[in-house]
């Protein structure tokens, strides 16, 4: 397993540099900097490509740990748009797909129970990382914790209960019916893709990010001092105060509801999993002749 | 119109067969005879007072003002059938000669109902019998009242229905059963033709009553009716002629003629005052009632007339000669009955109706005479009809034996008894009668073959007397004891039924000058209102019966009496000691041949039997192999089970419990909504807006792959395309025009090249171009054929330029 | 070409949250252990999260966190259909000692 994690790093290096920005993105005029307010919510692709490329780099240079995805790289996002369009944005987009994908294909191969549920969690892991790129922090944080931690948890304290050594691990019945599902995935897979590729050229909504920040850098002497620097907003998108406010406000009913289906759950799991004693199968049915 | 309740005539009889098979079996039989008896006698008391009463009035009006038809009395009872333009009321009508025909049913009816009390005294399904017979009587009286064909067919059926009944009644024995139920088939075959002949004559005249009350209700003997028998309905023939030949196979199933008269001998196995009372004087002679009433039918069609009555000649003939060679005393008879309808048939077959009910009628009591008798001699033999047995009865049951003797002499025509006068009446017709489309001679050939039958009747039947009642005694010791003279309950019917043998025939005396002179007709007279008229201007003469002098007409009569005389001696000289040994050595000899045919009735039998009856098993069998055995019990019930089993099978499949298998079902299904989903719809419209010049719009279809497509069309259909566009969403549909070369059909195809699954449909139609405006060729125009260019024509003429 | 790999679009995502449905589905249909298979399921359950988000982000416009929200309730739940499914399992494997699912077959037919 080691020399497999080996090989994945080495390979990480090696690629690495071929994301490399090649050239950063003009900088534009300094009267461009918005005052906040009502340009606000206007995004300037072209004005902050420059910066958020060095800021982008320098991150990557810091040495960036898949695990340790989440609110990090949030904090250093000056200008959104410029890291998501950039290279390095897609360097990390290929090692989070990439480790994704590695982790499912374990969870579907693997024999030992063990060995497929800690590749489960990789792709956990992997999955808060897109969620991070894709601007959705409360999100990542929320996966590692429910999933990651909570759920997978569940599975190897089942595994540890379902301590039967494994029999043959493919399901092999019923093979022709399978074998015909198999190529209807294909077949789906491949045709679904052409639409989902050709979903990126259709018009769509306006691409929702991180806000500018609220207040605008005062501009002493006619220049921004730090244009790019500015603090990411506390409700940010995808901050938890957004998506609390959003949560609480518009979808407070299903928000209430989920409550009550893990209550469910819980009370569920619990009558289903007790051990039943004789004195419940004692309430037997009396046959009246 | 006078009204009358008629409704009581068959009313009576039918209350009485309702009490009796209802409630009869546990009542006392003197309560069942009683009701029985008194049922039809009330029935003919009754209708002697109509007829005596209000309809000798309105006989008397006819008199005075000479109408073409007589109003008689009519009683409505409601509307039966309704149904568009199709109306049959219950209504009867009694003119003069259903009147006849009711006084005869109800009398002779009455006698037989009084000897049955007698006959069948040991029989324990009394009540049964006397029920059947009542209900018989009902259903001939509707018969002869109807005033419209559907009543009349109800009674024809009842009447079926009854003898079906009353032949099979001691149906333990299987071979009685087997002659009831061949009574009823041939019956029904008959019926059959019946049936065609009222539709074919509704078809024609839009109403199927006889006689109607109002003037502006047309009936079958209206004006409007008439034409329409006159019309040529098929081959150059008259509707007359079909519709007769139709009604007349009806008649020979009833009244036994050729071919249909196979079942009338074997319904002799029923009880005698059946056979006297059913197959001699009743249902039999509905058939000819039939005909006569519907003289203004016939009389329109010289060949239907031509049919009945060549049929009823050999009939006549050919059931005297198979009479010839019978040993069952009831079998003589019946063929006897056979032939005697025959002549019956030949006489209203050549338009003397008169001739041929007045030989209904005397044959009526002779005949029901001749079969009560018989019931007698039977029952003094203790149930045996075997004539080679019996012998010298005359001294045993003297009433018996006169009786019978008068009813033979009456049935050989011999004078003074009824038989004379009418079967005389026949043959003169018969000699006399010519019609258009008729062979030469045809009646005179008529006149010989039943001149011939004659003689055999009178022959045969003396034949039977002697051996009956002349000679010694044949029988066994046993039976010899117990013969005797039946009781007066048997006897005084015979008695009553000789006198109005010897009677009846004065009713219709000769059509002799110095006879008309003193004594009329009084026959003819009474039914003329009734029977069509020859001298109607509507027949154009086609009917001419010559009127004979006294010379030849006396001449003809002494022929006829001669020739029963003649069969009378001959008989006595032959058997009047017995059976004869001149006719054995005859019989086994020379005429063996011949006494074979006769004796097994010229196997006509055993014909039906191998040309109809055995098809019809192996039909029977052959239907009931494939279609209920194969194609219901295997197909349809066995199949049914396996398509179900099939498609449980196949469902089955898709439940077998684990989990993984539904997936699969899921991801199936979910690839094939997606490939059904996104196949390409496009298609294009078009329309011609100048000359040569169509205008396209394409119609990129629904789906995400519409947006951005590739749209484009080849016009000249070379393969190359000569016109492309791209389609956004929200542009307006893509629309070009092209200019053709020339008028005529071209090919186009649209191509459309889906963005999003990369996917092309191409749609090719043919697009008609013309020549607009006026100066178009020919070949345009031909062109133009198609019915939606027509309609674009003026799109094309008006276009601008 | 090199635009595949080097702009991020929507339609990245997407495609990846395709395969690892596919991979999800592939492995409910051919593993044996119940417990592969309900991890299996949450695999597709996470695609379905990664597309919701991906369209949030890229096609949200101010409605961007409505689509955060789903996504929250959606890992919600399934956690507690993995609890629920787990108990099953286990209550399961108590009275037949295996938990293969070709051998639980008692709804056949």
């Amino acid at each position: 397993m080691t020399r497999f994690w080996m090989a994945l790093a080495l390979l990480l290096a090696l690629a690495a540099p071929a994301f490399a920005q090649a050239q950063p993105p003009p900088v534009p005029s300094p009267s461009r900097v918005a005052p906040g307010g009502a340009a606000a919510a206007r995004q300037r692709p072209a004005g902050r490509g420059g910066a958020p490329a060095e800021a982008a780099q320098g991150d990557a240079r810091g040495g960036s740990d898949e695990k340790d995805a989440g609110g990090a790289k949030a904090a250093d996002e000056a200008a959104p748009k410029g890291f998501s369009n950039s290279r390095m944005a897609a360097l990390f987009f290929w090692v989070f797909a990439g480790l994704t994908i590695a982790g499912a294909l374990f969870v579907i191969t693997r024999r030992n129970l063990i060995a497929a549920v800690m590749g489960m969690v990789a792709t956990f892991f992997a999955l808060a990382g897109l969620y991070a790129m894709l601007y959705a922090h409360f999100l990542a944080a929320i996966q590692v914790l429910v999933y990651a931690g909570a759920i997978m948890v569940l599975f190897v304290f089942v595994v540890m209960i379902l301590n039967r050594p494994e029999d043959e691990p493919w399901a092999l019945q019923g093979l022709l019916g399978k074998g015909l599902a198999g190529v209807a995935i294909l077949y789906l897979l491949v045709r679904l893709s052409g639409v989902l590729w050709a979903i990126k050229d259709q018009p769509h909504a306006e691409m929702a990010g991180p806000s500018p920040p609220p207040v605008a850098v005062v501009v002493k002497g006619g220049a921004a001092e730090h244009p790019g620097k500015a603090p990411p907003r506390e409700d940010a998108f995808g901050s938890t105060r957004a998506v609390g406010k959003v949560l609480f406000n518009q979808y407070l009913f299903p928000f209430e509801a989920v409550s009550l289906v893990l209550l469910v759950a819980v009370v569920g799991g619990i009558a289903v999993a007790r051990p039943h004693r004789d004195e419940d199968h004692e309430k037997k049915i009396v046959v009246v002749s | 119109m006078k009204q009358a309740t008629l409704l009581w005539i068959p009313a009576l009889p039918l209350i009485g067969a309702a009490f009796n098979l209802l409630f009869g079996r546990f009542l006392s039989r003197r309560t069942v005879h009683l009701v029985a008896v008194a049922a039809v006698a009330a029935s003919f008391f009754y209708a002697a007072y109509l007829v005596g009463g209000p309809l000798w009035e309105a006989f008397k009006a006819w008199r005075g003002q000479k109408t073409e038809v007589m109003d008689g009395l009519y009683q409505h009872v409601y509307t039966w059938i309704e149904v568009g333009s199709f109306k049959v009321d219950l209504a009867f009508r009694m003119d003069t000669l259903s009147a006849l025909m009711v006084l005869v049913v109800t009398f002779v009816g009455s006698l037989i109902h009084i000897y049955s009390t007698g006959y069948m005294s040991e029989e324990p399904r009394y009540a049964a019998y006397f029920g059947y017979l009542n209900l018989f009587t009902g259903a001939m009286l509707i018969l002869v009242l109807g005033n419209n064909l559907p009543v009349m067919f109800i009674g024809w059926e009842g009447v079926g229905l009854c003898s079906y009944l009353l032949i099979g009644f001691w149906f333990t024995e299987e071979a009685f059963a087997y002659a009831g139920r061949k009574a009823f088939i041939v019956n029904r075959i008959g019926d059959f033709g019946f049936l065609l002949g009222i539709c074919l004559l509704f078809y024609a005249t839009g109403t199927l009553d006889i006689y109607s009350p109002n003037a502006d209700h047309p009936s079958l003997m209206s004006e409007s009716s008439v034409a329409a028998y006159r019309e040529t309905f098929f081959g150059g023939e008259r509707l007359a002629l079909f519709a007769g030949i139709l009604l007349f196979i009806g008649a020979c199933g009833k009244s036994a003629q050729i071919p249909l008269y196979v079942w009338l001998p074997d319904a002799m196995a029923g009880p005698t005052p059946v056979s006297a009372l059913i197959h001699a004087a009743t249902m039999v002679t509905a058939g000819v009632y039939m005909v006569a009433r519907m003289s203004f039918l016939y009389a329109h069609s010289t060949t239907a007339m031509a049919i009945v009555a060549g049929v009823g000649a050999l009939t006549a003939l050919m059931a005297a000669i198979m009479a010839f060679a019978q040993t069952d005393l009831k079998r003589v008879l019946a063929y006897s009955t056979v032939s005697q309808l025959g002549f019956m048939f030949v006489g209203v077959g050549v338009g003397a109706y008169t001739a041929g009910i007045f030989h209904l009628m005397t044959h009526a009591f002779f005949k029901a005479g001749l079969f009560l008798a018989a019931g007698s001699v039977m029952h003094a033999m203790s149930g045996s009809g075997d004539i080679t047995k019996m012998g010298g009865l005359k001294k045993y049951l003297p009433q018996t034996h006169i009786c019978f003797l008068i009813y033979c002499l009456a049935i050989a025509g011999i004078v003074p008894f009824a038989g004379f006068f009418s079967k005389d009446e026949i043959l003169i017709g018969a000699f006399g009668t010519e019609a258009q489309g008729w062979f030469p001679m045809y009646g005179k050939v008529l006149w010989i073959l039943l001149s011939l039958a004659a003689l055999g009747t009178a022959f045969y039947m003396f034949r039977l007397y002697y051996l009956v009642f002349s000679g010694e005694n044949r029988s066994d010791p046993e039976t010899r004891g117990h013969i005797h003279e039946s009781p007066l309950s048997m006897t005084g019917p015979l008695i009553v039924l000789a006198i109005g043998t010897l009677v009846v025939g004065f009713l219709g005396l000769p059509h002799l000058t110095f006879v008309q002179k003193y004594v009329p007709n009084f026959l003819a007279e009474w039914l003329e209102p009734s029977l069509v008229d020859f001298g109607r201007p509507s027949l154009e003469g086609s009917i001419h019966q010559a009127h004979a002098s006294d010379v030849g007409l006396l001449t003809l009569m002494g022929i006829a009496l001669g020739i029963g005389v003649v069969g009378i001696l001959l008989a006595s000289a032959l058997y009047s000691k017995g059976p004869s040994s001149v006719v054995a050595r005859f019989t086994a000899g020379a005429g063996a041949e011949i006494y074979r045919l006769a004796k097994n009735k010229f196997y006509v039998d055993e014909l039906y039997d191998k040309i109809i009856v055995r098809p019809f098993r192996w039909i029977a069998l052959g239907v009931f192999e494939v279609i209920d055995r194969f194609l219901i019990d295997w197909v349809l019930v066995e199949g049914s089970a396996f398509v179900v089993d099939l498609f449980g099978r196949i469902t089955r499949w898709f439940q077998n419990g684990q989990v993984q298998r539904y997936m699969v079902g899921l991801v199936l299904g979910g690839a094939l909504i997606l490939f059904f989903a996104t196949r390409p719809d496009a298609d294009f419209d078009w329309q011609q807006v100048d000359t040569l010049t169509v205008q396209f719009e394409a119609d990129v279809g629904k789906g995400p792959g519409s947006n951005g497509a590739e749209v484009s069309f080849d016009f000249d259909d070379d393969g190359t395309a000569d016109f492309t566009a791209t389609w956004k969403k929200g542009d307006p549909p893509v629309v070009t025009t092209w200019s053709f070369s020339r008028p005529g059909e071209h090919d186009v195809s649209m191509t459309l090249k889906d963005a999003v699954f990369k996917k092309t449909g191409t749609v090719e139609k043919t697009v008609v171009v013309e020549e607009a405006s006026g100066h178009g060729e020919a070949a345009a125009v031909e062109k133009a054929a198609t019915t939606d260019e027509s309609a674009r024509t003026p799109v094309g003429a008006g276009g601008a330029q | 070409m090199n635009d595949i790999f080097y702009k991020l679009t929507v339609s990245h995502f997407l495609i990846l949250a395709a395969v690892l449905f596919a991979i999800g589905t592939v492995g409910v249909l051919m593993r044996r252990n119940a417990l592969i298979v309900m991890m299996s399921i949450e695999l597709m359950m996470n695609a379905a999260n990664l597309t919701i988000l991906a369209f949030a982000r890229y096609h949200g416009g101010t409605a961007g966190l409505e689509g955060h929200s789903l996504a929250f309730i959606v890992i919600a739940v399934a956690a507690a259909e993995a609890a629920v499914g787990l108990a099953i399992v286990v209550a399961v494997f108590r009275t037949r000692r295996h938990a293969d699912i070709d051998r639980l077959n008692l709804l056949k037919n």
